[in-house]
């Protein structure tokens, strides 16, 4: 993966500064969690040029509007060093400070635009570099003076020459999340079938399908999306050629992938209904993606950078399950394997990314909500185990798996059996004793379940000195504590002391 | 008929297990209302954050494939759900220690704390028993508190004397203290737990000590710092226990430090002989 690679190299060749780059990351980090609790997380992306190893910013030559001026005006003037110039226009134009005075000065985007569509290829080249650059400022006045440059941008997505496709792309999709008159103009101008024939017509060019759905991820992330940009998407070709994307083939790439799937989970979590995406395949892809490169990874072949992946196809099912009628679950999820390559991605990300184990146990409750058979299939499979092992692990771990032991023993008697034989009372015995509120009233949801469903777990359970944990919550301070374990001990368990003795028999 | 039919589709296919949770809920009075659920997540809901964040550092080219800063996977915590009792613990060890020593063999009648079902046996025996305050009268009723030792002594005051010649027992032994005091004391308390009871009805008065006890750090004594509190909690059980005629100055100061506020505690586990079970009416 291109990306990956070059910051890889980066951290190693620059041995003094990786201090830096790690206070820098941090940094970065803080920034953006703030960003995305504002609702402003957004993204640029900065393609680097072939002689490039590293955004520098740091130039030779000062820059200043000085440079800026002096360079247009060579421009302007200029026959044969138009290339020259505009590569060095390119260079300065990575300082913040230069490209605000480039869109103050007049004429110069006229100018740029005139390059860009110009008869010199070259020339465009360089004149598309501009704009990109200029596309990735921070300032958001900048992208909206670059409009006049995107209807030919979006023209120029059906050429033929991938690096200028490439560079068009990043630039449209820098620019989108700017501002709302930036989407509008593009969305009047044709983005959404410009992208649905750039990703079908170059299906085999993984450098531009990648940077075709990182477009439309930038667009589909917008405020206004849901209203305005979602439904055309949804009506165009565009979701059935992000799923196309997602299937596991030897010329897989990893990183068109990652867009297309985020693509995918932006689209699907914005509707509460996704009967279209369901019909197309989505549920199915999505799941059987999910098996191999879990596979992939309980085998050890954890490529670098497949969690981008993982994450939001994690994502699509989850949120998918919820417009799946559970009668076509079975029709829709072809691939058995869902339920244990999930257990296992759960295990092999529950150290180094536990916010990842956490979605993919959202996921196994989703899957096992409303269906017996995927219940019955965890059971089977003897992931159950597994599960209860994870039950010390707080942040919405442990909640979770306690709700997907709920879902199978709502679903059948013999399933609370089999939960017992698998250790689920003495987890319970412990889960009763944990400070989180939650985790014990769960807990008391599921014993109920248990006891319910037959006199063996409800004797075991005496048997294992569960009664005193219930006598303790009798008297605490919560009222769905006091509640629920009361009710249990005079409804369903009383009957099964078997040390009552005269001293301690109730009052008549 | 139609009816019996619409009733026949209407559970068909429903497990047993299910039809028996479904009459007990319209029964009334179920608290239970666990029911699976589909959860759907939005777009900026919380728990996307951390992916959202990943994502992000990737697109900002800050991608790096080993996490350098290891997230930190968090275990739940562990507490004692006495109410009046704040105790937190990381393991459950921790929480099985601290219940089996301060909530174990608890008296019902009084609420205090012993540390051992015979040494509770006796505290019952010797205080709530008025059979026992007739015979010992007449006879050796007070039992030697070593285990295995098995003599009896017609008073307190001789087993005490015993424990200290024989066993070699500390003069304040903390538990072996007359009950003198304790009706003054009972008294004061009686008061304050009418304004806070709360929760607790018709079950065994609840008295100071297991919330005096409670109310301590959780750390479990391993230093000889922390070894401080753990005395001061024993002795403050004690105190109460058995205000001792005796030891007068050691007892007097530090009563005061503690709060008597009533914890609505009640007696549980096999040691006490005034359990609670089968007893109605929880206010809920």
């Amino acid at each position: 993966m291109w990306r990956l690679n070059k910051v890889r190299h980066k951290a190693g060749q620059q041995g003094g500064s990786l201090e830096e780059l790690r206070l820098k990351r941090r940094e970065n980090e803080r920034a953006l969690r703030q960003a995305r609790r504002d609702r402003q997380l957004v993204s640029k992306r900065l393609l680097l040029n072939e002689d490039e190893e590293q955004p520098d910013v740091s130039m030779d030559t000062a820059p200043g509007g000085h440079d800026i001026v002096s360079l247009l005006h060579k421009l302007q003037h200029s026959g044969t060093e138009k290339e020259a110039h505009l590569k060095a226009l390119s260079k300065v134009l990575r300082d913040p400070a230069a490209q605000l005075t480039f869109i103050k000065h007049e004429n110069s985007m006229h100018l740029l635009v005139g390059l860009l569509t110009g008869s010199n290829a070259q020339c465009r080249l360089q004149a598309v570099r501009c704009l990109h650059e200029l596309s990735h400022s921070s300032h958001t006045n900048v992208a909206p003076a670059c409009l006049p440059a995107t209807p030919y941008l979006l023209t120029y997505l059906s050429g033929p020459s991938t690096k200028f496709t490439e560079l068009c792309l990043y630039t449209l999709g820098n620019m989108c999340p700017d501002s709302d008159v930036v989407r509008e103009k593009l969305l009047a101008q044709g983005i959404i079938p410009a992208l649905a024939s750039c990703i079908e017509n170059q299906r085999h060019t993984l450098a531009v399908v990648e940077a075709a759905a990182f477009t439309l991820s930038q667009l589909l992330q917008a405020r206004d999306a849901p209203e305005k940009i979602i439904p055309i998407v949804l009506k165009s070709t565009l979701p059935s050629h992000l799923l196309s994307v997602l299937t596991p083939d030897p010329q897989f790439g990893l990183a068109p992938a990652i867009e297309c799937a985020w693509c995918l989970h932006y689209l699907i979590c914005s509707t509460d209904d996704n009967k279209e995406l369901l019909a197309q395949g989505a549920l199915s892809q999505c799941s059987s993606l999910l098996v191999s490169l879990g596979g992939a990874v309980t085998e050890g072949n954890k490529e670098d950078g497949i969690e981008l992946l993982i994450w939001p196809l994690l994502r699509c099912v989850g949120n998918i399950l919820s417009s799946c009628p559970e009668e076509d679950l079975n029709a829709q999820l072809t691939d058995a394997h869902l339920p244990a390559s999930l257990c296992g991605l759960v295990q092999a990300y529950l150290h180094t990314l536990p916010a990842l184990a956490r979605e993919t146990v959202w996921v196994l409750n989703n899957l096992t909500a409303h269906s017996t058979e995927f219940c019955s299939a965890l059971l089977t499979l003897n992931l159950v185990p597994g599960l209860i092992q994870l039950l010390p692990f707080s942040q919405g771990i442990n909640t979770m798996i306690l709700r997907i032991l709920a879902n199978i023993a709502h679903k059948k008697k013999v399933f609370c059996v089999q939960l017992m034989q698998l250790g689920l009372l003495s987890a319970l015995c412990a889960t009763l004793k944990m400070a989180d509120q939650e985790m014990v009233i769960q807990s008391l949801d599921i014993l109920f379940m248990m006891t319910v469903s037959s006199p063996v777990v409800a004797e075991e359970f005496v048997r294992q000195d569960g009664l005193s944990l219930l006598e303790v919550l009798q008297y605490n301070g919560a009222a769905e504590m006091r509640q629920r374990s009361t009710y249990l001990l005079e409804k369903h368990l009383l009957s099964y002391q078997q040390h009552i003795t005269v001293d301690n028999m109730p009052d008549p | 008929m139609l009816q019996p039919e619409a009733l026949q589709l209407r559970t068909e296919g429903r497990d047993e297990q299910q039809e028996r949770r479904l009459s007990e809920s319209e029964e009334g009075n179920n608290p239970f209302s666990f029911t699976p659920q589909i959860i759907r997540l939005h777009k900026d809901h919380e728990l996307f954050e951390d992916g959202d964040i990943h994502r992000h550092m990737y697109l900002q080219d800050l991608y790096i494939s080993e996490a350098e800063d290891k997230p930190a996977l968090s275990v739940s915590e562990f507490a004692c759900h006495i109410s009046g009792c704040s105790g937190v613990f990381s393991a459950l060890e921790e929480y099985e220690h601290h219940y089996n020593a301060l909530h174990r063999h608890v008296c019902c009648s009084c609420r205090r704390s012993l540390p051992s079902a015979r040494l509770l046996d006796i505290h019952i025996q010797e205080w709530h028993d008025s059979l026992f305050t007739i015979l010992a009268q007449k006879q050796d009723m007070y039992q030697c508190l070593v285990e295995g030792c098995g003599q009896t002594f017609r008073t307190n005051k001789h087993r005490k004397d015993h424990l200290i010649r024989i066993h070699k027992y500390p003069p304040d032994f903390r538990f072996d203290k007359t009950k003198k005091e304790r009706g003054r004391r009972e008294t004061k308390r009686k008061e304050q737990k009418d304004a806070a009871m709360e929760v607790v009805d018709d079950v065994c008065e609840s008295e100071g000590v297991c919330e005096v006890m409670c109310n301590s750090p959780s750390d479990e004594p391993e230093g000889g710092e922390s070894m401080e509190t753990h005395e001061c909690e024993e002795k403050a059980t004690t105190e109460d226990v058995l205000a001792a005629a005796q030891d007068t100055e050691s007892t007097a100061p530090r009563k005061p430090q503690y709060s008597y506020r009533i914890p609505n505690t009640v007696c549980f586990g096999h040691g006490s002989v005034r359990g609670f079970r089968g007893r109605r009416g929880r206010r809920k």
